[in-house]
């Protein structure tokens, strides 16, 4: 590669001096220009004859609790451009006391601006209640609280609960899922590919079900924050950034095989840390019916998980036991986590944003699982093909337990 | 709480005489271990005797138990906070009567927009006219503490003004339309004559566009509370808005003397009896068009103007506030404490003052969109009915609560003359309604 200046025909130019000014200075001008045209656009208003009318208030009810028979606690988002001022609450059509913080002691939402109403009203259990919060202008913005069932907050009794659910249906099945390990080290290359591939069949499910999943949460995302952009940032974000990571720390085949299998832990980790959170969220709108059909299935469901995370080491040398505590640790014990998270906060948000991060890591290990078969074999290969499609039937199968 | 006490108060057993003692003792340290003015010693040692009726059997329990309900919360229920926007005052409308006569000064609410609103009275071939000027403005008006409402109103306020003539008399409207762009009309529901008058778009001057000026002329027939609005299309959207008032057309005792049957619902014999009392109602109904018919003062009559509306603040074409007079809640008090019956007055949001010694004559139209009808209902009262004021003696006798179509007016009347003095509710009996800002109250003195 030359790095002669080349001649168009015209004046030959310096590379370090177009123009004969220094390389910073001509940078900077498509800057400077722009400031002076938007400098020029506020001070001239060219579009003040174009009267499009205010912008329209935008409040959403992210979620609603209900702390105690007492009280409906509203938490709100305001999503347009303006400030807005809640002036009164109606429950079921009729007006009513509240009290509102969270808005810097006022009644007024800045853009982006969340608070929590909290209104003093004796539900009754089961019963639908229609919330509607009016704007000084009177517009209003509404939901309905269906069958009201008490939301019981972060009490000791729920952290109990919440970690046995976390740990039998995060930690157990896991662990039981590595226990395959030594039977995998016994199978031949050819095999343990199509072991592989059935794993990148489970993630490829997880990915699609975690997938759709951050979409339909991000529905409820205030719509100030674009929702569905989040989750495609999230994805993405994640995903890239695990590859880096992966590739910034791991050089030798042994070490990016145990690597890979964190990668793979993390992923299952976030997974289950957004399964957690669900169930969290399930608690604290009261539904707390999690019946011992629901958790068997999540544990047959997940049991699968185990050896997806040890699948890229059987071809290699044991690695000690210590890692496969951590793996058990980093992808099961987020459940409790999110249960306890989700509980405490019913954030659509985060919800949204966790979903959208362990879809980011699935889709990271499935792309390197893919690279590993292709190492020492053909993504094609019979075995590989069926093996990942009964990896997405299997969970496909099992899901049908834990709806 | 009282059947607990009941049901240990009947049943008592010898054995069970120290359990009783322990329940009663927990439930009276409860209810009074918050009251500064009680220790717990004292408590205890009232307890002893307490405990001693109670296995006696005696029921005398009951005595000091009632601090028991006390707290302080306020019941959730109604609009928080009390009205800002000083331009539309609804205990100044309630009881303001305009006759025409301009040295009757009105308060300027409007800035420009109140321009002499009573023009005069004055004779012109033999009949009495009464002339107002009427003009059509759009300003935001509070309908809730902190929620304003985009108006269309006749002279800047929700109800417009109303105005208050004599039977016979020429009613003289100089209507400007001031509004940038959109046309309006005032259309009268009286026995008119003339169809140009009627203020429709099909008839006589047809809309009146912005900047113009029309001049209605009415015949004030027939006797009775009455409204105008405006007759522009889309008409929801006119009359929603607030285009509408009351014209209350009073009776003269004299016509009423000579002709009584058509004052009066009743098929009787016209003895001298009956037609001197239709003559002294009609009295009764005219002392404020005509000072005259009430030398010695009002004579024991308050009067005071209800009109029922609601507002769609969303556009939806359901209301989302209700009320008299425009606001919601906006004559009752501030703050109630549910619990302990305590309530306050506020600067804004108080309870209509009265003297139960006079007798109370509401007129109260119904102009509500969107809903079908409307209704009033007062607590521990009952009222006699007009259907829209055209008799003399009521439709309807002791009844506590009417229902009203869109339009429908009526005079209600009753008295607080037996009541002890305190708060009376009184509220649409559709509950929606009630619950989003239809209820108020007289506060008898």
């Amino acid at each position: 590669m030359t790095t002669d200046p080349k001649s168009d025909g015209g004046v030959a130019q310096s590379p370090n001096q177009p123009f004969g000014l220094p390389r910073w200075v001509i940078g900077i001008v498509p800057i400077l220009l722009l400031g002076l045209v938007i400098g020029g656009f506020v001070a001239t208003t060219p579009l003040a004859g174009v009267d499009g009318g205010e912008p329209l208030p935008d409040v959403s009810i992210d979620y609603t609790t209900l702390p105690n028979d007492d009280t409906i606690r509203l938490h709100v988002t305001n999503n347009a451009p303006e400030p807005v001022t809640i002036s009164q609450v109606h429950v079921d059509e009729a007006n009513w006391q509240f009290e509102m913080t969270g808005a810097g002691g006022d009644r007024t939402l800045e853009p982006l601006e969340s608070a929590t109403i909290e209104i003093p009203y004796s539900w009754m259990e089961g019963y639908d209640y229609g919330v509607t919060v009016v704007a000084d202008n009177g517009a209003t913005f509404g939901t309905t609280i269906v069958a009201a069932n008490s939301s019981p907050g972060l009490t000791g009794q729920v952290v109990w609960t919440l970690a046995v659910i976390g740990v039998l249906i995060g930690i157990v099945p896991i662990a039981l899922g590595i226990m395959w390990f030594p039977f995998m080290q016994t199978m031949s290359e050819k095999w343990l590919n199509a072991v592989l591939a059935f794993s990148a069949g489970v993630l490829g499910y997880l990915v699609f079900d975690g997938g759709f999943e951050a979409f339909e949460t991000a529905q409820s995302v205030p719509s100030g924050y674009s929702g569905p952009l989040l989750v495609v940032l999230g994805i993405s974000g994640a995903w890239l950034l695990l590859q880096a990571v992966t590739d910034w720390l791991t050089d030798d085949e042994e070490e990016s095989r145990l690597s890979l299998a964190y990668s793979a832990a993390l992923g299952i980790g976030l997974h289950n840390l957004a399964e957690g959170l669900a169930i969290g969220a399930a608690f604290a709108t009261g539904r707390t019916s999690l019946g011992m059909f629901l958790i068997i299935g999540f544990m047959i469901h997940n049991v699968t998980e185990g050896p997806v995370i040890v699948a890229p080491l059987a071809d290699g040398n044991r690695p000690s036991l210590a890692h496969f505590v951590a793996f058990g640790l980093l992808a099961g014990s987020p459940a409790i986590l999110g249960g306890w998270i989700g509980v405490s906060t019913r954030s659509p948000l985060l919800n949204t944003l966790f979903l959208a991060i362990g879809v980011g890591a699935l889709l990271q290990v499935v792309f390197d699982i893919g690279d590993i078969v292709r190492r020492s074999g053909s993504i094609r290969a019979a075995p590989n093909v069926m093996g990942f499609a009964i990896g997405l039937l299997f969970m496909y199968a099992t899901g049908l337990f834990t709806l | 709480m009282s059947s607990d006490r009941q049901e240990s108060d009947s049943a008592i057993h010898e054995d069970d005489a120290g359990t009783v003692t322990r329940g009663l003792e927990e439930r009276l340290v409860d209810s009074v271990k918050n009251h500064d003015g009680v220790s717990r010693r004292a408590v205890l040692g009232g307890l002893a005797i307490a405990g001693g009726s109670a296995i006696a059997g005696t029921g005398a329990t009951r005595s000091d138990d009632d601090t028991g309900d006390s707290n302080d919360e306020t019941m959730g229920f109604g609009a928080p906070g009390t009205y800002t926007e000083e331009q539309f005052d609804p205990h100044g409308f309630l009881r303001e009567f305009n006759t025409g006569d301009s040295t009757n000064e009105r308060p300027s609410r409007f800035g420009e927009n109140d321009y002499n609103l009573n023009a005069g009275v004055y004779e012109e071939n033999g009949q009495t006219v009464r002339e107002f000027n009427f003009v059509a403005v759009p300003v935001e008006q509070e309908i809730l503490p902190g929620i304003t409402f985009p108006m269309w109103t006749f002279n800047g306020q929700v109800p417009g003004p109303t105005i208050r003539v004599e039977e016979g008399d020429l009613v003289r409207v100089n209507f400007t339309n001031g509004f940038p762009d959109m046309a309006h009309t005032i259309h009268p529901h009286l026995r008119n004559l003339n169809p140009r008058m009627d203020g429709i778009p099909q008839n006589g001057p047809g809309l009146i566009d912005s900047g113009e000026s029309f001049t209605y002329e009415w015949q004030a027939q027939p006797v009775g509370t009455h409204l105008y609005h405006c007759h522009m299309l889309p008409l929801k959207a006119h009359v929603h808005r607030g285009m509408y008032g009351s014209m209350i057309v009073d009776p003269k005792p004299e016509n009423v003397r000579e002709n009584p049957r058509q004052y009066i619902d009743y098929h009787g014999p016209i003895t001298d009896e009956v037609r001197e009392m239709a003559a002294e109602r009609a009295r009764s109904r005219n002392m404020i068009s005509h000072a005259d018919y009430s030398p010695e003062g009002f004579d024991g009559i308050d009067e005071m103007v209800m009109v029922m509306n609601g507002f769609d603040t969303n556009f939806d074409g359901d209301n989302e506030v209700y009320g008299v007079n425009t606001r919601g809640f906006c004559y009752a008090p501030a703050r109630t404490d549910a619990y302990n019956g305590e309530w306050e007055a506020g600067e804004t949001k108080h309870p209509i003052e009265i003297d139960g010694n006079e007798r109370q004559r509401v007129h109260l139209l119904n102009t509500i969109e969107f809903d079908f009808v409307n209704s009033f209902h007062c607590h521990s009262q009952f009222f006699d009915y007009y259907d829209a004021g055209t008799t003399l003696f009521p439709n309807r006798k002791t009844i506590d609560t009417v229902l009203m179509c869109q339009a429908q007016r009526g005079i209600l009347e009753f008295d607080y003359s037996n009541h002890e003095p305190g708060l009376y509710m009184f509220h649409a009996h559709q509950s929606e309604f009630a619950e989003l800002g239809w209820m108020s109250f007289f506060e008898v003195n």
